[in-house]
This record gives C-alpha cells, structure tokens and sequence, in this order.
C-alpha cells in the first residue's frame, strides 16, 4: 500500500495542486488516495492502473471544484499586467507566470494542460482519464492553449526566425 | 489558399508533431510568410515548453498521515455499520448486471406470456397449446441449451461472494496487524503481552469457526486491532504530535 502511494503521490498531488490550487490540493490528494486504497480490490483492469488513479484524481479534483463553487472564467485581466521579468531570472518567474495563469483557466483546460503538457500523457491517455474522444481531447488542448497565450501576453517563446527545418 | 484563420487551428498539431508531412509543409511554408503565425507559433512552443518544464510538487509528509487516518476512520465505520448496509455495498457493482438479467428475464416471460395467450386470428382455428400436438415429431425435439454469456450469469460470482469476503477480511487483518507491530515498539511489555494473548484468542477463534461465524470472528479481530491502532494515533494527537 505505501509502495503505491510512494510511486504516484508525486503526479497525484501535482494534479491536484495545479487544478484545484495549493490550499486544497492536500485535502484531495488524500480523498483520492484513499478512494484509491478502498476500491483497489474492486479494481477490474478495464484500464491501466495507472489511467484509474489519474481518473479518479481528475475527477475529484473538478468535483471538488464545483463543490466549491469556484470555477475561474477570467478575462484578460491580471496576469498581462505582470512586469517583464529580466533575463536571469526569465525562467523561474515564467514558471511562475504559468503556474498563476494556470488558476485562472477554467477548470477543464486545466485539467488537459495538466495531463497533456504538464505530466506529458498522451492523447489517447488523455482521452481514457478524461472519459472523452481523443478528438475532443486535441480540441480542448488547442483552445486551453490559446487562452494561457492570451493570459501571459506576447513574448512567451524564444525569439527565432522562420522554421528551417523538419520537426 | 491558406490563411492565417485556417492555419492557426492546426499549429497545436503542428507543434506537437503530430501533422501528416504533407499538412506539417503547408503550415510550414505560410509560417515562412506570416510574421503573426509565427509569433503564435513562437508564443504557443514557448508555453509548451515551460509547461513541461514546471517542478514535480512533492506532496507534504501530512499527506500520508492524513490518508492512514482516513482509511482507519473509514474501516471503524465500516465495522460498525449494520450487516444489511455492508451487504448491500458489496453487491452493489453487481446491480447493474442484475437489473439487466431481470429486465431480460422479464421480456422473455411476456414474450412467452403473449405467444401462448395470442388469440385465434382465423375462426375455427384450435389454440396454439392445443395445435402442439398437431405438430412433426421433430419440432417438438428438444432444442440446444440456450447459452447464456459469461457476462450476464452473476450465478458464480454470487457463490463465490462468501469466500471473497473472508479473504478481504483476512487482508485487512494482516495490514491491521502490520500496522500494530510496527507500533509496538512504542508499547509496554504489559501492554504487548496483553495484545498477544487477546490476538492469539482471536486467532484460536477464527480458526475454529466457519461460515458466517468465522467472518464475526474476523470482524472482532479487526475492530480489536483498529481500537489498538487508533488508540496510539489518539494519545499521539494528544500530545501534540504533528
């Protein structure tokens, strides 16, 4: 049991810190953990067990948010308004600046950016947590995407020329 | 013609890899022309990239703590809860199988109901259980068992619930027991040699039982073990202990 929780408290807590904020992010990693421990045994290997316990992360996470009541829809406001930091510390006050515009996304783009960019699961992974069509999955990544570039402003990327080169 | 509008849609793909060459070639060759696309492109890399980057978030020591006081508060309740209402939880994920199973039942039963009940269109015509005799020798054969899908016979996992429940029980009390030794070196030699004689006479009874009885007797031994458990989380909290 603690080897299990050893091996995912990292991912499980990191996605519910990033979608329900740092003060609650315990409180629901605990719920998850514990609903993961009591229902293992019921556990039927439908999915890998990894895509169940970030599904019941994902889940608890948004649950908790509309019992709450506090799902984020912000305009532009905040975070644009933020000084351009220098360039040594370019890196960490992004972080930082990413990490803020995360809570102001409504909770279901940040549920993908969390799972898509930020834990680096694939699109098919994405859609079995997510209960949804990888189609939707990509949708909803293109759109979560384009808000966080609206939230943080221009300048996010390095200053390069054109593509020269085949990806 | 490709335009900015239809372009941008497809720079998330495109980033990502995950455009066919020839799609990748038309968005690459418009980002070689439209200084705007490649600054979303740019601003959307860029993003990808930082959001990858972000630190793993180590959770606080609390965590686990929290989630063992959970789970033993959880399995109290559990002990506690009346027998229908444990019952009941256990055969719950089989509901929705059972309710299927009786909702075909009950379709094949009017299907029956109604052709044995249908009545004579053509006047004259004798009624159907009376016409069975009239009918060849082979139709009346009897049919091939109908095969009923592993999936809808619940018959064996019913059957097997008693057993199942016995080995859950017989989980939780090695994870109890667990939990009590590794405690134990915090116990005093009263203490533990009283824990060892209460177990081993807990042990003697599960052994002799069987059936329902072998399961009351599991239940004493883990509400026996939670009381010993919590007890330390109890003094500890007392105390101040984080």
């Amino acid at each position: 049991m603690e080897m299990l929780y050893h091996q995912y408290r990292r991912r499980v807590f990191g996605m519910a810190h990033r979608i329900v904020g740092p003060s609650d992010a315990e409180e629901v990693a605990q719920e998850v953990f514990v609903r993961v421990f009591r229902g293992l045994a019921s556990f039927r290997g439908d999915s890998a067990l990894s895509t169940w316990i970030y599904r019941l992360t994902v889940n608890a996470a948004l649950s908790y948010l509309s019992r709450r009541g506090r799902r984020h829809e912000v305009g532009d406001e905040g975070l644009v308004d933020l000084p351009a930091p220098p360039t040594t510390e370019r890196d960490s006050a992004l972080a930082a600046r990413i990490e803020s515009a995360l809570t102001k996304l409504p909770a279901g783009y940040r549920a993908i950016l969390v799972l898509h960019d930020v834990e680096g699961l694939s699109h098919e992974e994405c859609a079995a947590i997510l209960e949804c069509r990888i189609g939707t999955c990509k949708s909803q990544l293109h759109k979560a995407r384009a808000r966080m570039r609206e939230l943080l402003g221009p300048g996010i990327g390095p200053d390069v020329e054109p593509p020269t080169s085949n990806h | 013609m490709t335009t900015c509008k239809t372009i941008q849609p497809r720079l998330t793909a495109y980033l990502d890899g995950e455009l066919a060459d020839d799609h990748g070639s038309v968005v690459r060759g418009h980002l070689r022309e439209c200084a705007a696309c490649r600054q979303v492109a740019r601003d959307e890399a860029g993003l990808r990239d930082s959001l990858r980057a972000l630190p793993p978030l180590d959770p606080p020591a609390s965590l686990w703590a929290g989630v063992q006081a959970q789970l033993a508060a959880a399995e109290v309740a559990d002990a506690r809860a009346p027998r229908w209402r444990r019952a009941f939880a256990r055969w719950l994920p089989s509901v929705p199988r059972l309710v299927t199973g009786g909702l075909v039942a009950a379709a094949a039963v009017a299907v029956l109901y109604w052709r044995t009940h249908q009545p004579d269109e053509a006047a004259g015509k004798p009624a159907i259980a009376d016409r069975v005799e009239e009918l060849p020798a082979k139709v009346l054969e009897p049919r091939a068992e109908v095969s009923v899908s592993p999936a809808d016979d619940v018959t064996a996992d019913l059957l097997a619930e008693p057993a199942r429940t016995t080995a859950a029980y017989g989980d939780a009390i090695e994870e109890l027991m667990k939990l009590a030794s590794e405690a134990r070196g915090a116990w005093s030699d009263d203490r533990a040699s009283a824990f060892d004689t209460r177990v081993a006479a807990l042990r003697g009874a599960i052994e002799r039982a069987a059936g329902h009885a072998q399961q009351r007797a599991q239940r004493a031994m883990i509400r026996y073990l939670q009381s010993e458990v919590v007890r330390d989380d109890v003094m500890l909290a007392s105390r101040g202990t984080p």
